[in-house]
């Protein structure tokens, strides 16, 4: 018996041997050896939970400490393309619904991918483990919107209290449900469905009995400039008059029936500075339930 | 290694207008210390502080709204569990504030969470907003409002194949405010009344995450409930804005509860089973509801003396159903080519009724019923493809169309509303986008961009019709430079009849760092954006109506920045910036000549000593000089400064 015990013994030794030595992958603990100041810190990275540790994102490291170090028998996301980097991290976060428009998303198309804003190793922020804070990444590319932010009235993102992923979906977002449904491109959406800017203005959502037709049709951008104006309400003209006469001019083939947005009353004297400033009378003007003039 | 520290440390402190404080450097070991199985980091920075104003007050709280007084400029802490998924309750803590005690805007990002088991992650802002609104509606509707924000979601499992998501979320408005109503009737003189600002949305959700067969189901119903239950409390106003007009309201009142819900589904599925193909799907439906009532008195004299009373109650409802559905199909045929289609459909009507009735003395009641419909029905579908030709070369296309329906129903008299008119309307934008991305070296990027767009029949004067876009980036990025240059031009022009409206921008940057040595970092930016938009427009003046006017705006905007980062014996931080944003366009000639030219700038300094392994001392001061041309009223200069004390325990 015990001859047949020692033979099935040695069997199955060597074919757990055989299986080890097929087995690619070689744990996170030879990666130490070598990436001492990648590795000692990594306990405080959110993937850490990944499965196969460092292997879950850099694959199999077998053969790459076999070869004393080799660096293109691992996956090193400084000499991936763009769009391998991204397929890499999508094997593990495509499953959120705030991603799934990543592949057509503008920054892909600009081969601006995941590891641009995040950096898994050198992260300056815990959560999300972004590259540097949220704005000056924004910034670092957007200089026409930092320029923007630097105005007097702008929404307080500098300050550190509004954060571009408030209104915005950097891994891209389907199509928005205001103006043609094709720009902006990368717009977070509140709810489900609604503009970014109802989910703090939540007073400016409605519905309303009498709608202002403007913000459903084209959205909030049709007046205000968002990121910074030089008007205290972010218009995006300095004074209200131009803005409202700008759309109100009565120019056939526009508006709902195709006979222009409605033109001012000839009871409004343009050259008195009384009439100049709209929204005086026309306060409700996101919406009334009262009038539809938006008067009250 | 060092180098990489500065530039982070600099782009932290030096990017866009600044903010003085907190100070980025934190106190205390950056590997945090050991404790009963966990690591903990932390850092709290407390201090003092103070503002000083020259000019106009409002503009500044307007702008900027720091004031003096003791505060927690800033404090970080994190606590992860040594061994991944070791600690008991939780593994991992990541707490941030930002101006908590005394800072007009207050902020704490808070996440705790247990391997496999929960993550819970909670957001919480404060903002306090002073409006003097000087510019519009002649400086008659300044706010002084705060605004509270909180975020809190909770995934339990969150590494698992079923995930639970729960969520709320609270957004609470509230303050003072003056707004305007006319009097006697809506031709009369404007006068100024208090409102007390009070709206709180509420927003409660529940889903879940699941896998089935290599396909990820997300399903989430959300119930968003919302009150604004602003009203004017019986309120004595002044004098009316027109010298000229004798009416008086001697006393007002005006409540107005507008209450309702918008509860919500989102169901998303995605699907990556084959290799070459990926699917996803989304559908989304929120179906809004407003119910209202205004109650408003109004009691005074009219334009010739006579007492005048008017009571206007109105009530009813409003509702908007928006349904969305979204399809984007991904193809990868080769390795080097991506193809995706997005197919979207959106649709909502939006339908009110609510009955007015409105009683004022000598004039027989007004009592009618209002409806009104506005319907949208959006159709998109985009195709795009990214195909990269070598290593060093790839391009992007797409083509895009869309079409959009708007239906509508309203009264072409108002007051009373008699003949209900239905209308309809179809645009069609069709546009495409070519896209080159170069990198002929390793620290070299290089992009042209460009988008051209036709519409048929576009709503609005200033909608896009025709438009086009063409953008073009280079990026230099060593260890010790880095060097970005920016061009874009947008041009929109929509013409109808005699009617056209034109707007263009072109804007240009160049942004630069540079870390010449370890200790020392460099920055420096110029930017420009010029906005110019003519459109036509008829209004009337002195009862006459112009019909061949045009509304010009312009827009020079400059800015510049500079910043210079020393690390002195790694002890010491100190930082030099300025930054100025000037609108250079010339004042306009006429009422319909629209610029806005106005310089603002910030200098400021900080200087930031560790004085202990555990503890720094900071100071820092920042100068804001705020000039225009418009209404030199609003011009003010402002010293803000800080001391504090960062301490680690």
């Amino acid at each position: 018996m015990a001859p047949v015990i020692r033979v099935w013994g040695l069997l199955l030794f060597s074919s757990l041997l055989y299986a080890q030595a097929k087995d690619p992958f070689i744990g996170s603990q030879a990666c130490r050896a070598c990436h001492l100041t990648q590795t000692q810190e990594f306990f405080r990275n959110a993937h850490t939970k990944a499965e196969r540790g460092c292997e879950s994102c850099h694959g199999p490291g077998r053969a790459h400490v076999t070869a004393g170090g080799k660096k293109d028998l691992i996956i090193a996301f400084s000499a991936l393309s763009p769009q391998k980097s991204l397929d890499n991290c999508l094997q593990c976060h495509s499953k959120d619904w705030s991603r799934n428009n990543v592949r057509r998303s503008s920054h892909t198309q600009a081969e601006v991918v995941c590891s641009n804003c995040h950096s898994v190793h050198k992260a300056a922020t815990p959560k999300h483990l972004l590259a540097n804070q949220q704005k000056d990444l924004c910034y670092g590319c957007h200089t026409d919107v930092k320029a923007q932010f630097s105005m007097p009235f702008k929404h307080r993102v500098n300050e550190g209290t509004v954060q571009c992923a408030d209104c915005h979906n950097p891994h891209g977002a389907p199509s928005p449900t205001w103006r043609m449904g094709q720009r902006p491109r990368m717009q977070q959406h509140a709810q489900a469905n609604e503009q970014s800017c109802v989910q703090c203005h939540a007073d400016k959502r409605g519905p309303f009995l009498f709608e202002h037709a403007a913000l459903r049709v084209d959205g909030c951008g049709s007046c205000h400039a968002p990121h910074g104006s030089a008007n205290p309400r972010l218009l995006n003209r300095p004074v209200v008059f131009t803005l409202c006469l700008e759309c109100h001019n009565g120019a056939p083939g526009f508006g709902r029936q195709g006979q222009g947005i409605p033109l001012q009353s000839g009871s409004h004297n343009m050259a008195d500075p009384r009439y100049q400033n709209c929204t005086t009378c026309h306060v409700k003007i996101h919406g009334s339930n009262a009038d539809a003039r938006f008067l009250r | 290694m060092r180098h990489l520290f500065s530039l982070l440390l600099l782009a932290a402190a030096g990017y866009a207008q600044p903010i003085v404080a907190p100070t980025p450097e934190r106190a205390g070991d950056a590997k945090g210390e050991d404790l009963a199985g966990y690591n903990v980091v932390n850092s709290i920075e407390t201090g003092y502080r103070f503002r000083n104003v020259d000019g106009n007050l409002g503009k500044y709280r307007s702008d900027v709204n720091f004031g003096n007084g003791i505060r927690v400029l800033g404090s970080y802490l994190t606590i992860n569990s040594k061994k991944p998924g070791s600690g008991k309750l939780f593994d991992e803590i990541v707490l941030s504030t930002q101006g908590l005690g005394n800072d007009p805007y207050q902020f704490s990002s808070l996440r705790v969470q247990k391997d496999k088991i929960y993550r819970f992650d909670s957001v919480w802002r404060w903002m306090d907003y002073f409006n003097p609104a000087l510019t519009i509606a002649d400086g008659q509707h300044a706010i002084n409002t705060t605004r509270q924000l909180q975020d809190h979601d909770l995934v339990i499992l969150p590494q698992s194949r079923f995930r639970l998501l729960l969520g709320y979320s609270r957004n609470h408005q509230d303050g003072p405010a003056f707004s305007t109503i006319q009097f006697p009737d809506g031709r009369g003189d404007e006068f100024t009344y208090l409102w007390n600002v009070r709206r709180t949305r509420n927003e409660y959700r529940l889903g879940t995450e699941f896998e089935v067969l290599k396909t990820k189901f997300h399903v989430l119903h959300g119930w968003e409930y919302f009150k604004d239950d602003t009203r004017a409390p019986l309120f004595s106003p002044g004098a009316g804005a027109n010298p000229n007009d004798t009416a008086t309201l001697s006393q007002f009142r005006r409540d107005e509860p507008s209450h309702g819900q918008a509860p919500y589904w989102r169901i998303g599925i995605h699907n990556e089973a084959f290799k070459t193909f990926t699917f996803d799907g989304r559908f989304t439906h929120t179906a809004g509801q407003r119910n209202f009532v205004v109650d408003e008195l109004a009691i005074g004299t009219g334009r010739f003396s006579a007492a005048q009373n008017r009571q206007l109650f109105v009530g009813g409802n409003a509702r908007r159903p928006v349904t969305t559905g979204n399809v984007t199909l991904s193809w990868f045929p080769v390795e080097r080519l991506t193809i995706t289609n997005h197919t979207a459909l959106y649709n909502t009507r939006m339908e009110g009724d609510g009955s007015y009735g409105e009683f004022a003395n000598g004039v027989a009641g007004l009592s009618f019923l209002n409806f009104q419909y506005l319907g949208i029905r959006t159709f998109s579908n985009l195709t795009d493809a990214n195909l990269k030709l070598t290593p060093w070369l790839g391009v992007y296309s797409g083509y895009h169309f869309s079409e959009r329906r708007i239906g509508s129903s309203e009264f072409e008299d108002i007051d009373p509303p008699t003949r209900l008119e239905r209308t309809e309307q179809t645009n069609r934008l069709h546009s495409g986008l070519l896209g080159l991305r170069l990198q002929p070296v390793k620290q070299l990027r290089l992009s042209v961009d460009g988008e051209l767009g036709r519409a048929d029949r576009p709503f609005y004067t200033t909608s896009e019709k025709d438009y086009h876009t063409v953008a073009a980036r280079a990026q230099w990025k060593t260890k010790r430079w880095s060097l970005l240059g920016r061009y874009q031009t947008n041009y929109n022009l929509n013409s109808n009849s005699l009617f056209v409206h034109s707007a263009r921008t072109r804007l240009a940057s160049i942004d630069g760092t540079f870390t010449p040595k370890p200790f020392l970092t460099l920055e420096g930016g110029y930017g420009h954006t010029h906005i110019e938009t003519v459109t036509g427009l008829a209004y009337f003046s002195l009862g006459e109506l112009i019909e061949n006017d045009r509304s010009l705006y312009r827009s020079r905007l400059r800015q510049t920045r500079i910043g210079a980062q020393f690390n002195l014996a790694r002890r010491a931080d100190l930082y030099f910036g300025y930054h100025r944003i000037q609108d250079a366009a010339r004042l306009g000639r006429s009422l319909m000549d629209q610029a806005f030219p106005l310089t603002y700038e910030t200098p400021l300094a900080r200087f930031s000593v560790q004085l202990h392994k555990k503890l720094r001392w900071n100071f820092g001061w920042q100068y804001y000089n705020y000039k225009e041309q418009f209404l030199a009223l609003q011009d003010y200069t402002a010293q803000t400064g800080y001391t504090s004390l960062s301490w680690s325990f």
